[in-house]
């Protein structure tokens, strides 16, 4: 190496850098700065579909172009805060938490509304449930794209070497993970370390002991969290805990190390969502399967918690030749066509898409049995709490999961907790209401 | 000639930079949090409604009880095993002096990041070393998950801030013993001291400088540390290893409340600096 080459060497390194998430040469006029989560393993991991399409879409742009950063999935949570209280936000965005979050956003200003572009472009697939999780006071600001579900992953050989069936009532679904027990294997690989996904499996439980239009009536009406409803849903989590479901010492196992226990064999089920499709389809040495847990309580309908996790944004301060590239870029991006490359090359399905697509398009079993499964139940299906809650209540949510399912809190104390965290987020008016 | 005047001169830049990137943020960080913020956007002023907040913050009072226990335990087990190591290390041939030295200053020399990820696979509760070796040794009744319940998660990585502090302890106490004039020790032994009568009324009150050093040193970490923290458990489970970091953390970066975290920032400077000032003015005392 010269000299000269190492004197260079920092700079080449970061030409290098910027080329490898340049799209198109720098010298074009309109720059679409784009930050996504769509890495190649991990959540989200719909890395190889984004690639494509960000070339299969470029003369959509009318000559502009985009400048990509890729962000972990967790992480750009926290750097798209940090983004905006900087005003400098990317003119365009993939990010989660959905709805209450981008609500949050809308309300100081920091994004632009996308009602013209919806009217110009006909987004007819986003349809009202959806339209209702990206508007803030009348205003829309989000278009959705990922459709996210909860449901069970698990290892049919092992049910099979067991002689276990797969459950379609809840009796069923608990004498199945009693017969596991009995076996010495592990019945639900679940790790809370990473403090969310006891979120997730509450939303799930929440659903199926209260259903949706309960749970609506807490979370956008006048009905305290401690109702009987949510206090069975935080019992039978509870239960879950104290009766050998879950590994031992699970608040101190990694999303990723229940998820490895799973993979590996070495426990029958795990209970997470779509967004883990990828990995689930790739590090899986045997036939996945999928199956949704059955309603808890009496006269509960069956169903799943859904939502749309992340969604399609755009900065409030972009000019405006950078919007309608945006909005373009972000119509082709959702367009059907589109739509079979995100499920093809990303094991990520898009609002909108119908079982009938899937069974025509090059999807893995699993894609197509999860959504089929998800996406029977639109009218029942029920809410996330990660999008449907505003950060500060998420925050003391994690904690206090943490402490009632690792028996340290009951499921009363766990409640009152959360009501006095969600009066403080309606007093600060950060409640989100669809 | 170097005057007075010059000197200061030369210190000016220094001065200047200092006050640029550690006095105004300081001062920004005091003014942020008199106002009230929305998802990082400054709202209205709100004078000290911040402040008042932290009376009936009980995750503030936990955090900061934490610390406490923090201090206490890192005082107590580091600094103690160090002075008894190093005065016993002392006596010994020179080589082994200078390698067992070596060898205890290793866990200082890695990242708390990585000590962290090595230290939550040995209390792995799926496949951990700790109590995979307790199991061998016929103890696996002993065992546990012992960052994921709140009855030991503390205290578990207050073990791992320990073995991260307690070699530097060592090699600060070696170098105060060896500096003490040999020709005390050869007096106490004449009149038939024995080595714990040397050990009590020479080597400890002879090291007085060096622990208020080390003293201080750990309060001041044990107040601030937050990367341990924040890779094996997030302050969890529940709030069982909150401490002022990852609670001014997650109020800053996951609530975008900057005015609160920048209050419980202010009080967190407020405790360091009084440590500070007190272990200076004792450091002082002759």
């Amino acid at each position: 190496m010269t000299l000269s080459t190492q004197r260079h060497m920092p700079l080449l390194l970061a030409a290098g850098i910027a080329a490898s998430v340049c799209i198109q040469p720098a010298a074009a006029q309109t720059v679409v700065t784009q930050w996504d989560q769509f890495a190649m393993a991990g959540i989200t991991a719909a890395g190889p579909a984004m690639d494509e399409l960000i070339t299969t879409c470029a003369p959509d742009l009318n000559g502009a172009t985009v400048l990509r950063t890729i962000a972990p999935s967790i992480g750009i949570r926290d750097s798209y805060r940090l983004a905006v209280s900087a005003n400098k936000t990317p003119d365009l965005a993939y990010t989660w938490p959905a709805a209450s979050v981008l609500a949050g956003y809308a309300r100081v200003g920091a994004l632009a509304p996308l009602d013209d572009y919806y009217e110009q472009y006909g987004w007819e697939g986003i349809n009202g449930f959806y339209r209702g999780r990206n508007g803030f006071q009348g205003a829309l600001y989000g278009v959705p794209m990922e459709q996210d579900l909860m449901g069970v992953y698990y290892n049919p050989a092992l049910f099979k070497e067991n002689g276990i069936a797969v459950p379609t009532t809840y009796a069923e679904f608990q004498a199945a993970v009693e017969a596991f027990k009995a076996k010495g294997i592990t019945p639900i690989a679940f790790g809370n370390r990473d403090r969310w996904p006891a979120t997730n499996t509450l939303s799930l439980l929440l659903g199926l002991t209260a259903g949706k239009d309960v749970e609506e009536t807490v979370l956008f009406g006048d009905t305290p969290w401690a109702n009987d409803q949510f206090k069975l849903a935080a019992e039978t989590f509870q239960s879950w805990a104290e009766n050998g479901y879950f590994p031992k010492g699970f608040n101190g196992i990694g999303y990723d190390e229940a998820n490895a226990l799973f993979l590996s064999g070495r426990a029958a089920m795990t209970i997470t969502g779509t967004w883990v499709l990828q990995d689930m389809a790739r590090g899986a040495s045997f036939d996945l399967g999928v199956f949704m847990l059955p309603p808890i309580a009496d006269g509960v309908a069956p169903g799943t918690m859904w939502g749309e996790g992340s969604q399609w944004q755009v900065s409030a301060n972009a000019s405006q030749d950078v919007k309608d590239a945006a909005a373009a870029y972000i119509n082709c991006l959702i367009s059907p066509a589109s739509r079979e490359v995100w499920v093809e090359k990303g094991y990520l399905v898009p609002i909108g898409t119908t079982p009938q697509e899937l069974e025509q398009w090059d999807a893995l079993p699993i894609v197509k049995s999860f959504y089929t499964q998800g996406l029977a139940t639109p009218d029942t299906n029920f809410y996330d709490l990660h999008t449907t809650v505003p950060e500060s209540v998420t925050q003391v949510l994690y904690a206090e999961l943490q402490r009632m399912v690792g028996g340290d809190a009951t499921a009363d104390e766990f409640l009152s907790a959360m009501d006095v965290a969600w009066q403080k987020a309606i007093d600060n008016g950060e409640r989100w209401v669809p | 000639m170097l005057t007075t005047r010059s000197a200061y001169l030369f210190l000016l830049p220094s001065l200047a930079l200092y006050l640029l990137f550690v006095g105004l943020p300081i001062l920004q960080v005091f003014g942020f949090s008199f106002f009230a913020w929305d998802n990082g956007i400054a709202g209205e002023f709100i004078g000290l409604a911040n402040y008042s907040r932290l009376l009936s913050d009980a995750v503030f009072w936990t955090a900061l009880w934490h610390n406490g226990i923090w201090v206490v335990l890192t005082l107590a087990f580091p600094l103690l095993a160090g002075l008894v190591i190093a005065a016993i290390l002392a006596d010994r041939n020179a080589n082994v002096v200078r390698w067992l030295g070596a060898v205890y200053f290793i866990p200082r020399t890695i990242p708390l990041v990585v000590a962290g990820i090595i230290w939550g696979w040995i209390y792995n509760p799926i496949f951990g070393l700790l109590n995979f070796g307790l199991e061998a040794v016929g103890l696996g009744g002993l065992g546990g998950a012992w960052l994921a319940q709140e009855s030991t998660a503390l205290l578990s990585l207050n073990v791992v801030g320990a073995w991260t502090f307690f070699g530097f302890c060592v090699i600060i106490y070696l170098a105060a013993i060896q500096s003490i004039d040999p020709a005390l020790y050869e007096a106490a032994s004449i009149d038939g001291a024995s080595w714990w009568r040397k050990f009590r009324d020479l080597t400890v009150p002879l090291l007085r400088g060096s622990t208020l050093f080390l003293g201080l040193y750990a309060a001041i970490e044990a107040m601030r540390f937050f990367d341990l923290v924040w890779v094996t458990t997030q302050g969890g489970p529940g709030y069982a290893t909150e401490v002022l970091t990852t609670h001014i953390y997650k109020t800053f970066f996951l609530v975008g409340d900057f005015g609160y975290a920048a209050t419980l920032s202010v009080v967190l400077l407020i405790i360091v600096l009084a440590i500070s000032a007190g272990a200076f003015t004792l450091l002082r005392k002759p």
